[in-house]
């Protein structure tokens, strides 16, 4: 454990040297700014602007950054060759695996805060407050993001970083849309298309249950019971993704 | 460990896995359909929109169209904004205002534009009928309710209708001007003791329209009606 806190702590500075990293986190802090530009708009309607565009940037850009810096975190190992050197040393690949997991959760948290801080600033120059069920949105988005992050790293760990990167998005945009295809697919008469459609809805992971967003930036709250459950929700299909990407890191040759 | 038992350690614990997270999501969407969160399936004008609906940001999809709504309005295209409206109020339900607008449009700016009195009617039915629709998202919510008490009262001039919308929007928090006018449509309803009630209750619990209480209070039990024949006319 030990061993993966130190590949935890030199993933993450590593990564937050990447060029890569920085410019995204610049992007995220200019659309966040850019959302004052809604000035013409009713004071209420500007506020749900702001913060529509905002929650939705910050999980836009945290996302690209999950996969961005999770594929680079891994994939710069078999580049450079380090992986071969840090596995000349007593280091087993458990703990390599949860060490680059770890160290990009803590990169994926503080890009987050960061986000989230420019955020709140502008929230609460407009009202002057700041509902706490914006924080659960913000709660679930790091969740979520969690995910991705264990996905790519599970991808990355047997394909090429093009495929990975394809994949990953790819797999984001179907995430958020398997509620609409077992609705489509309930719909048909076959019931072998019912019994399909469930099991991929169940196999895949299901981003929409962290879209909590449009419901809370029109007032609406969330019990900690969904946030409980969802993290949770979030934690087991991390760990499946950990789990396969120890299964093909484990036998392949470095 | 040998190969083999690894790939069997690590196929039993995905299966353990995939077994914990269908209950699991089981109970997330049953909380997700109580909660009212439930995907709809999208049919709605504009790419743009459509391909940001896709990747998860409905949110940001409907502030766009809100925007076109926006637009199309102050250039005086009511009925161009209508399909935009609706696809508005089907990706993000519980967005108030474009329930609000659109009922408002409809009844009012859309049929005042009609020369048939049957069509002017129904776009005023169709205003109301789209307030109601958007009540059965928002339930617990007093805009609507209000909205439509509003339009029963001052539209379509149905004063029962008017009293029964206004008594729901008074049962949430509130601005404070909803007693203030429930006591006027319990008023042209007939109901003037009842209209009495509420301006007294509006005086004890410190209603900012407090002030108009002991004239209104007088005027109806002296007059039936708010409207005294000193009331200066509306030119």
């Amino acid at each position: 454990m030990v061993k993966a806190i130190v590949i935890a702590k030199n993933t993450f500075q590593e990564s937050l040297r990447l060029r890569s990293y920085q410019i995204i986190l610049v992007f995220a802090l200019l659309l966040l700014g850019s959302s004052q530009l809604f000035s013409f708009l009713t004071p209420a309607e500007q506020l749900k602007m702001i913060k529509d565009v905002s929650l939705s940037g910050i999980e836009f850009f945290g996302m690209l950054l999950a996969i961005f810096a999770s594929m680079t975190a891994l994939r710069s190992e078999f580049e450079t060759n380090t992986i071969s050197t840090l596995f000349s040393k007593p280091l087993k690949r458990s703990d390599f695996i949860l060490g680059k997991f770890l160290g990009m959760a803590m990169v994926i948290t503080l890009s987050i805060i960061m986000m989230s801080v420019v955020f709140i600033g502008l929230i609460l120059l407009k009202q002057r407050s700041f509902e706490i069920s914006l924080f659960s949105a913000l709660f679930l988005i790091w969740a979520e993001m969690l995910v991705i992050v264990a996905i790519t790293l599970a991808v990355a760990a047997f394909a090429s970083t093009a495929f990975t990167l394809i994949f990953v998005l790819f797999l984001f945009l179907v995430g958020h849309l398997t509620g609409y295809g077992l609705s489509m697919a309930e719909r048909m008469k076959n019931p072998v298309m019912h019994v399909v459609a469930r099991f991929f809805y169940k196999i895949i992971p299901n981003f929409e249950n962290f879209a909590i967003r449009d419901q809370v930036v029109v007032g609406g709250t969330v019990p900690i019971s969904y946030l409980l459950k969802t993290f949770g929700y979030g934690i087991i299909y991390a760990a499946i993704a950990l789990i396969i990407c120890l299964y093909f890191f484990r036998y392949r040759e470095v | 460990m040998t190969k083999r038992t690894y790939r069997n350690a690590s196929v039993a614990a995905l299966v353990l896995l995939f077994l914990l997270l269908s209950p699991l999501q089981d109970k997330i969407d049953l909380q997700r359909k109580q909660m009212g969160f439930e995907q709809r399936l999208l049919l709605m004008p504009g790419q743009i929109a459509g391909s940001l609906a896709l990747g998860g940001f409905k949110g940001l999809a409907a502030d766009l169209l809100w925007l076109q709504v926006e637009e199309l309005f102050h250039s005086g295209q009511s009925h161009k904004m209508l399909p935009i409206l609706r696809s508005v109020t089907f990706l993000q339900p519980k967005f108030i205002t474009p329930w609000a607008v659109g009922g408002w449009h409809l009844s009012y700016n859309i049929s005042v534009m009609a020369k048939d009195p049957n069509e002017k009617e129904a776009w005023i039915q169709a205003g109301v009928d789209f307030l109601k629709e958007g009540i059965t998202y928002n339930p617990e919510r007093y805009d609507l309710y209000f909205e439509l008490g509003w339009t029963f009262y001052h539209k379509v001039k149905n004063y029962a209708e008017a009293v029964k919308y206004l008594e729901l929007a008074c049962k949430f928090p509130g601005p404070d001007y909803l007693p203030n006018v429930l006591a006027h449509a319990y008023e042209k309803n007939g109901q003037i003791d009842t209209a009495i009630e509420t301006w007294r209750e509006i005086l004890r619990s410190g209603n900012s329209f407090g002030h108009l209480s002991p004239r209104h209070i007088h005027n109806l039990k002296t007059y039936g009606s708010t409207i005294t024949p000193e009331t200066p006319k509306k030119k």
